[in-house]
C-alpha cells in the first residue's frame, strides 16, 4: 500500500484551521518550518559560526556555545539539512528537528509585558537586542526565544510541550486580548 | 457621636458616596476613603477584639502597621481574612466583618479571659498546657483555637486569578513620599529606568497629610505635579497599590500589586493580585518612619490612636477622630497634630508632654501639661477621659480620643531582611538601617531625616549619586522650597510611669509591660526569647508598632542601652502576602506542563484511558465496549499481543542523537557493557551505572553510521540521563570529540509486537525486513511506502517478535493509523502501559521498579554484561567493591503463588516459612507483580537473598498491607519463552 | 542561594533555570586509584561555610555545566565559568 502520510501540527486542537480576527497583540503559528540542530565539532565553533553567517535563506538561533538551531520558512526539512551538511561538511553535525520543534511568533505593543509574566530575563530592547536569541525558561518550560523586531519575538518549543506553552501564553496574554492563529502563508 | 466627617477638606470626593457594609450594617463613605477612614467617619471606633483577653480595640494607625483594625472582606470563596481596614481602599459594595469576637463585637464571651488575666501572663500557654501530652491535641488546642482565632481561612477553592511577573530596572524606589518622589524625579530625568512602587492607592506618602506648601502650592498639588512629570517619562514605571515585601539575593525584590482588590466585580481577564519579582540594579528605600506608640496605662482603648494617624485622617480623609482630643507626646509631632486638628475645629482637651522645658508651642488656648504622665484612661468601649499624673498629683481630663506620639521608628525592614542587623542611633534614639552596600540605599525619614526639606534633599542627592554610579549624568537641580517645616525631634519614653491599668506594648497579641518584666525575670530576656515567650511582635502585624518598644523596655528594665538589646530578626514578608499571589498561575492545569506524545490523538481515537507518567500523559489501556475494568482491557491486550499483534506508543522514551569520531568511545565509557565495536545497523541493550556501582538506567543504543548513534533511555530518566551525559562529556572528558542532542520530540516511536508483527510492518515498509535481511537487533533507516523515511529497530520488550518504528513526529498519527488499518486483518490492537508492564514481567524484563538505586547489574542478572576488559567506565571501580559482590546479595527471581488463585503485590517482603516477620528475618522484597493472562495466575519479580540458587524453594510473601501471607515458589524470572524461540523467527 | 546567576554563555538568569550537582573541586580518580580515593570521590562531601565551588547546570538555557564559585553564607557569587573550560585548564 502507498500512503501519503499527512503531517499534523500539535496545535491543531488549539487553533482554528482558518485565520481569525487579529488583535493588536497576536500569536502567529507558522506551519512547516524547517528547523535543524547544528553542533560544531570540537574546535570548530568559529568556523561553523562563520559558515552559518553567510548561509542564506535561514536564520540562526543561539542554543549553546557551538550549538544553534537553523530555522527556515522557505526550505524543506530535508533541503535545510542537506544545505547545512554541504556547507559545514565535517565541521559540524546536523540533525533535523522540524517535527520536534514548534515555532510561535508573538507581536504587538504589549508583547514584552506578556512575556515578562513567564520569562525572567530583561527584555528591554537595549538589553535583549533585535537579532538576539537564547534558550530561556518561560514559566515551567524551556524555550528558545529570539527577538525579531522591537515588538516581535519568536519562540521555539519542544513539540510535546507546545500545547502547554500555548495555553500558558494565552493566559499570559489574556489581559491584552492576545489573539492566535496559524500563519496564512502556510 | 465622637469621630465624624469634617465639613470640608481632605483628598476625598465629597460628591461620590460609596455604600459599604460593616458587620451587616450599611454605612456610607466617600471615594478616596480607606475602610478605616470611612468607619471613623461613621463613628465606628470599635473594630475588633484582641487576641488573648478579647479586649475591645479601635483603629490605631492610618497604614500598614495597624495592629487592631483587622477585618474580613468579601463573601464565600472570595473572602479575605485579616485585612487591615487602614489600607483597604473603599469601594461601593465592600462587605467587611469584624473578627475575633463571639457572639458579637460589642458583647464578647471571650472577654472573660480579661477577668482571668492574672493567670494569663507571659508563657501561660507553655506553663499550663504541658501535661498530659495527649490533652494538648484533643482538649487544650481546640479550645484555645476557637477562642483565639483570628480571621478564618476559607476552605473553598479561590475563584480569583493571580499571576507573577518579572520587572527590571536601574533604580527601584520604594515609597512615594517626598523622598521617593524626589529620587524618582532626579533618576527619571537622568534617564534611568525607574520603578516607583508604593503600597498606597494614592501616591504621595506623607505629603498627602501635609499642610505646608511647597514651591508655592499645597503639598498635595506638589505631589500631583511630580507624579504627572514622572508619568510623562517613558523610562519611569509607577506602581501604586504595590507593596515591596522582600529583598532577596542579587537585589531581586518581591512585590505584590493589588490589581483588583479595590473593585466589587473583578474583571476576568485581570488578576486580582500580581506578584512581581523586580531585578533592580539599585534600590532606594524611601519608606518613611512609623510613629512610635507610647506605653501607658489603659493605652489600648478604642479612641487611643497615633497622633500622626489623627493628622492623616483629618488632612487626607477629612475625618476627625474625636470632638475633644487629648494629645500625649514626647516630641514635636504631637504638637503638629494638635495644630492641624485645632485648625479643623477639633477641640484639643490638653497636651500632655513627658518632657519639661519644651520649646514646642501648643495651639492658642490649649492647656499644656509638661513632665506629665498618662497613667490610666477612662471609658469602657471607648475613651471618655484620661488620668494624668504630674509631680504626684493626679487629674482626670475628659476627652473622647487620645493622640499619642512617642517618636519615630524608621521603616527599615527591607534593609534588614538579608541578615544585617539594625543599628541603634543614640542621637536619634531609634534604630537605623545598617550599611548594606550600594545595592540598597535608605533615604529620607527612613534614614532618620524627618524634616520635609531633609527628605526632599536626601532623595534627590542619593538618587543623583546612584545615577552617577551607573554612568548617567544627573544635572544639578534647584530643590523645591518648603514654606514651613518642623523637625519632629523627641525624647525617648519607653514607659509612662505610674500606670494604674495594663500598659500594652503589642495590641494585637495583648502583651503588656508586666509580661516583658516576667520574661526578663524568668530568664527570657534576650530579645528573641522575650518575643517568643511573651508573643510580642508575633501577631499578623509582626511587631511593626511593638517591636522597638519591647527592645526599649528590655533595655530600660536592665539599665542597658537598646543597642545592647538589639532588634528581633526582620524577615520577608514585610506585610502578609496571599498564598494565591505566591502561587500565581501555577495551579490547576497550569501547575505543571503536560507533555503530549505525537500519538496522543491516535490513542484518543482508539479509546485510550490516560495516566500521568511524569509530565507525560500516556495510554494506560484502551477500553473497548463491554470491558468494565482496567484488568479486562489489559488482559485482552496482553493475550492479543501474544497471539496476534499489538501497537504501543513508546514515543516518550528519551531519545538522544550522538555524533562524532569519539561517539563510540563515549558510549563505551558511560555504559557498563561494550559499545566500541557495535556494528553499523545494529542495536544493543545498554546498562548505565552510577559511579557507586548501582544501576542508573537502561535502554537500547543503535549505530546508524560509524559516527552517529541513536540512544533511547527510559521515560522516567530521560532528563537525568541527558544531564549525566552532558556532565560526562563536558566535565569528565572534555577532550572527547562527541556532540549530542535530544531528539525525543522529533520522533513518534511505535512498538509493533506479536507473532504477526512482521506481516503488518512489511506491508508498510519498502525494504525487506525478513528475519534473514533484518534479524533480531537489526537497526536502520527504511523507507515507508509513499516515501517517508523512518527508523526501524528489531528490539522487543514483550518477548515477542517485535519492531520499533520511528517516524517524524508530525506524521506519527498518520503512520499509526496506517498500521492499525493494515493490521486489522491480523487482529491488531492498541496496547497501553498496563499491558506493556505485564508483557515485560512475563518475559522477566526489568524497569525502574527493579532498578531502584540499590540494585547492581549482577543483582538483576546482568552480571556477565559488565565488561571486565574495558579500562574504565562510569561505575566500574566501585562495582567491584566489598559488599556489591557478596554472595548473599538479593538477586532477582520470579515468584508464582503455590495456590494459583492467590495474589502477590509489589512491596511485599519475603520470609522463610515459619519465620517471624522482622528485619533480621527479611529475605527480600517483591519489586513488580501482576496477573499473567498468559499463565493464568499471578507472577512477580522479586529480589531474594542468593535468589538464583533457590529456584524451586517455597517462600512466604508477607504483605502486611494486604493482610494476607501467600506462599510462593521461587522460579526463573523469565516466565514466558525462556529460550527466546519467539524472538528469533 | 543567589537569585540571579550570570551564565557566561546566556547572561543573567533566574536561579530556577539551573540545577545544582555539588562540589566542583572533586577530580574523578584514575580507575586504578585506591579504594580511599574512590570512596572520597563518590561519598564524602564537605559542607563548608564560606567560599565553595559547585557544578551547576544551566538546564533551561545552554545546558552547559558551569562552575559557580559562591559564598554559602553571604550568598555572594564570585565567578561563573564554563565547566569544560575549567576541566581543560585543570588538565583533566
Ligand atoms: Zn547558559
Amino acid at each position: 500500500m502507498t500512503m501519503p502520510y499527512i503531517s499534523r501540527h500539535p496545535l491543531e486542537n488549539r487553533l482554528p484551521l482558518e485565520p481569525g480576527i487579529r488583535a493588536v497583540d497576536h500569536m502567529d503559528v507558522p506551519r512547516g518550518t524547517a528547523i535543524a540542530t547544528v553542533m560544531a565539532m570540537d574546535g570548530e565553533d568559529a568556523a561553523v559560526a562563520a559558515g552559518l553567517a553567510v548561509a542564506g535563506d535561514m536564520s540562526l538561533r543561539f542554543v549553546a556555545p557551538g550549538e544553534w538551531l537553523a530555522v527556515s520558512q522557505s526550505d524543506t526539512p530535508e533541503g535545510l539539512c542537506r544545505n547545512l551538511s554541504l556547507l559545514l561538511a565535517e565541521t559540524a553535525s546536523v540533525f533535523d528537528q522540524s517535527d520536534g520543534r514548534v515555532v510561535l511568533r508573538l507581536s504587538g505593543p504589549n508583547v514584552r509585558r506578556i512575556l515578562a509574566k513567564g520569562i525572567g530575563i530583561d527584555l528591554h530592547p537595549a538589553v535583549f537586542e533585535i537579532g538576539t536569541s537564547s534558550n530561556v525558561l518561560c514559566g515551567h518550560i524551556s524555550i528558545n526565544l529570539a527577538r525579531t523586531g522591537e515588538n516581535e519575538f519568536e519562540l521555539i518549543v519542544m513539540r510535546s510541550f507546545a500545547e502547554s506553552l500555548f495555553d500558558d501564553l494565552r493566559l499570559m496574554g489574556r489581559e491584552f486580548d492576545l489573539s492566535a492563529d496559524f500563519s496564512a502563508q502556510g | 457621636m465622637t469621630a465624624y466627617r469634617l465639613t470640608s477638606g481632605g483628598l476625598v470626593d465629597r460628591g461620590a458616596n460609596l455604600d459599604f457594609k460593616f458587620d451587616g450594617k450599611t454605612l456610607t463613605g466617600l471615594s478616596g476613603d480607606t475602610l478605616a477612614s470611612a468607619l471613623l467617619a461613621n463613628d465606628r471606633l470599635l473594630v475588633g477584639r484582641s487576641f488573648k483577653y478579647h479586649r475591645p480595640r479601635g483603629i490605631v494607625t492610618a497604614g500598614a502597621s495597624e495592629p487592631n483594625a483587622l477585618v474580613t472582606i468579601g463573601k464565600g470563596a472570595s473572602t479575605d481574612p485579616n485585612t487591615k481596614a487602614t489600607v483597604a481602599e473603599l469601594y461601593a459594595g465592600l462587605d467587611a466583618r469584624s473578627q475575633n469576637r463571639w457572639p458579637s463585637l460589642k458583647y464578647d464571651f471571650g472577654a472573660v479571659n480579661g477577668l482571668l488575666s492574672p493567670f494569663l501572663g507571659a508563657g501561660f500557654y507553655y506553663k499550663t498546657f504541658m501535661w498530659p501530652a495527649a490533652f494538648w491535641e484533643k482538649v487544650y488546642e481546640p479550645i484555645i483555637r476557637r477562642a483565639a482565632g483570628l480571621g478564618r481561612v476559607v476552605l473553598e477553592r479561590d475563584p480569583e486569578a493571580y499571576e507573577k511577573c518579572w520587572a527590571h530596572c536601574d533604580l527601584l524606589v520604594v515609597g512615594s513620599g517626598p523622598t521617593g518622589l524626589m529620587a524618582a524625579l532626579v533618576a527619571g530625568r537622568a534617564g534611568l529606568r525607574v520603578i516607583l512602587a508604593d503600597e498606597d492607592f494614592r501616591l504621595g506618602g506623607s505629603l498627602l497629610a501635609e499642610t505646608t506648601r511647597i514651591d508655592g502650592v499645597s503639598a498635595q498639588a506638589f505631589a500631583e505635579a511630580s507624579l504627572a512629570e514622572l508619568r510623562s517619562l517613558p523610562n519611569v514605571t509607577i506602581m501604586p497599590r504595590t507593596t515591596v515585601f522582600g529583598w532577596y539575593d542579587d537585589n531581586v525584590f518581591g512585590a505584590v500589586e493589588r490589581v483588583q482588590k479595590h473593585v466589587a466585580m473583578p474583571q476576568a481577564k485581570l488578576p486580582v493580585e500580581r506578584l512581581w519579582r523586580i531585578a533592580a540594579k539599585r534600590a532606594l528605600l524611601a519608606t518613611g518612619a512609623e510613629e512610635r506608640p507610647l506605653v501607658f496605662g489603659g493605652n489600648d482603648k478604642p479612641g487611643v490612636m497615633m497622633a500622626g494617624a489623627m493628622r492623616t485622617y483629618a488632612n487626607r480623609f477629612g475625618v476627625a477622630a474625636g470632638r475633644s482630643v487629648a494629645i500625649f507626646s514626647n516630641g514635636s509631632a504631637g504638637y503638629q497634630a494638635a495644630h492641624d486638628l485645632a485648625a479643623q475645629g477639633v477641640e484639643i482637651a490638653a497636651i500632655i508632654d513627658s518632657r519639661s522645658d519644651v520649646a514646642d508651642v501648643a495651639p492658642a488656648g490649649v492647656r499644656l501639661i509638661q513632665s506629665g504622665s498618662v497613667i490610666d484612661t477612662q471609658g469602657r468601649q471607648r475613651v471618655s477621659g484620661i488620668v494624668v499624673e504630674r509631680s504626684g498629683f493626679e487629674e482626670t481630663i475628659a476627652c473622647d480620643a487620645i493622640g499619642m506620639s512617642g517618636g519615630w521608628n524608621p521603616v527599615i525592614h527591607l534593609a534588614c531582611q538579608r541578615g544585617a542587623k539594625a543599628v541603634w542611633s543614640p542621637e536619634l534614639q531609634t534604630f537605623l538601617a545598617p550599611d548594606v552596600g550600594n545595592g540598597l540605599v535608605v533615604a529620607g525619614s527612613a534614614a532618620g531625616r524627618y524634616t520635609l526639606v531633609g527628605c526632599l534633599a536626601d532623595g534627590a542627592q542619593k538618587a543623583a549619586a546612584i545615577a552617577a554610579d551607573l554612568g548617567f549624568s544627573a544635572p544639578a537641580e534647584a530643590m523645591p522650597v518648603v514654606e514651613e517645616d518642623i523637625d519632629p525631634s523627641f525624647t525617648a519614653l519607653w514607659y509612662s510611669p505610674g500606670a494604674k491599668a495594663k500598659a500594652f506594648i503589642d495590641f494585637q497579641n495583648d502583651v503588656h509591660v508586666r509580661d516583658i518584666g516576667l520574661a526578663l525575670r524568668e530568664g527570657f530576656g534576650h530579645v528573641e526569647h522575650a518575643k517568643r515567650y511573651t508573643t510580642n511582635g508575633m501577631a499578623t502585624d509582626q511587631g511593626k508598632l511593638s517591636g522597638i518598644n519591647a527592645t526599649g523596655l528590655l533595655a530600660a528594665m536592665q539599665g542597658i542601652s537598646p543597642a545592647d538589646v538589639g532588634t528581633t530578626t526582620f524577615r520577608p514578608f514585610y506585610t502578609p502576602v496571599t498564598l494565591g499571589a505566591l502561587a500565581g498561575t501555577s495551579r490547576d492545569e497550569h501547575a505543571a506542563p503536560v507533555r503530549k506524545s505525537p500519538l496522543h490523538g491516535w490513542a484518543q481515537k482508539n479509546g485510550a484511558v490516560f495516566v500521568d507518567s511524569g509530565l507525560w500523559y500516556r495510554p494506560a489501556y484502551f477500553a473497548r465496549s463491554g470491558e468494565k475494568t482496567w484488568r479486562e482491557s489489559t488482559d485482552r491486550e496482553v493475550r492479543n499481543v501474544r497471539e496476534n499483534v499489538g501497537l504501543c506508543d513508546v514515543s516518550t522514551l528519551g531519545k538522544i542523537e550522538i555524533f562524532g569520531p569519539d561517539a563510540a568511545e563515549f558510549l563505551n565509557r558511560i555504559y557498563c557493557n561494550a559499545f566500541l565495536k557495535l556494528p553499523v545497523g545494529k542495536a544493543r541493550y545498554g546498562l548505565m551505572l552510577r559511579e557507586d556501582g548501582m544501576v542508573y538506567d537502561d535502554g537500547t543504543t543503535s549505530r546508524l553510521s560509524s559516527e552517529h548513534f541513536f540512544m533511547t533511555t527510559t521515560t522516567a530518566l530521560a532528563g537525568g540521563v541527558m544531564s549525566h551525559m552532558e556532565y560526562c562529556a563536558q566535565v569528565l572528558w572534555p577532550d572527547l570529540r562527541v556532540r549530542f542532542c535530544s531528539s525525543t520530540d522529533q520522533w513518534a516511536q511505535m512498538a509493533i509486537a506479536g507473532p504477526k508483527a512482521r506481516l503488518v510492518v512489511q506491508a508498510l515498509v519498502e525494504d525487506d525486513i525478513s528475519d534473514a535481511a533484518f534479524p533480531f537487533l537489526a537497526a536502520g533507516i527504511v523507507a515507508l511506502k509513499g516515501g517517508l523515511k523512518a527508523r526501524l529497530f528489531r528490539i522487543s520488550f514483550s518477548g515477542e517478535l517485535a519492531y520499533e518504528l520511528a517516524v517524524p513526529a508530525g506524521s506519527g498519527e498518520a503512520v499509526a493509523d496506517a498500521i492499525m488499518e493494515e493490521g486489522r486483518a491480523h487482529g491488531i490492537c492498541a496496547y497501553g502501559l498496563e499491558a506493556l508492564n505485564v508483557l515485560r514481567m512475563e518475559k522477566g524484563h526489568v524497569t525502574h521498579a527493579e532498578f531502584d538505586g540499590r540494585v547492581t547489574p549482577d543483582d538483576a542478572g546482568f552480571g556477565r554484561m559488565v565488561s571486565a576488559q574495558k579500562p574504565d567506565f562510569i561505575g566500574k571501580r566501585l562495582s567491584t567493591r566489598y559488599g556489591l559482590t557478596a554472595a548473599d546479595r538479593m538477586q532477582m527471581v520470579g515468584l508464582k503463588p503455590v495456590e494459583a488463585d492467590q495474589h502477590i503485590r509489589a512491596g511485599a517482603h519475603l520470609l522463610r516459612e515459619g519465620a517471624k516477620p522482622s528485619t533480621l528475618n527479611d529475605q527480600g522484597y517483591v519489586s513488580s507483580a501482576c496477573f499473567s493472562p498468559t499463565l493464568g495466575h499471578d507472577i512477580a519479580l522479586a529480589f531474594l537473598k542468593s535468589g538464583r540458587e533457590r529456584y524451586g524453594e517455597r517462600i512466604v510473601v508477607w504483605d502486611k498491607l494486604a493482610g494476607a501471607d501467600v506462599v510462593a515458589e521461587v522460579c526463573n524470572p523469565v516466565f514466558v519463552d525462556p529460550g527466546n524461540a519467539k524472538l528469533n523467527v | 542561594m543567589a537569585s540571579l546567576i550570570h551564565c557566561p554563555h546566556c547572561g543573567v538568569r533566574p536561579k530556577e533555570e539551573f540545577s545544582i550537582r555539588g562540589d566542583a573541586s572533586l577530580v574523578r580518580p584514575d580507575p586504578e586509584a585506591s579504594d580511599e580515593a574512590w570512596h572520597d570521590y563518590v561519598h564524602i562531601r564537605s559542607n563548608p561555610r564560606g567560599r565553595y565551588r559547585e557544578h551547576w547546570q544551566h538546564v533551561a538555557g545552554c545546558r552547559r555545566w558551569l562552575v559557580v564559585e559562591r559564598d554559602t553564607f553571604t550568598h555572594e557569587v564570585f565567578s561563573v565559568t564554563d565547566g569544560a573550560a575549567t576541566a581543560r585548564e585543570a588538565g583533566r
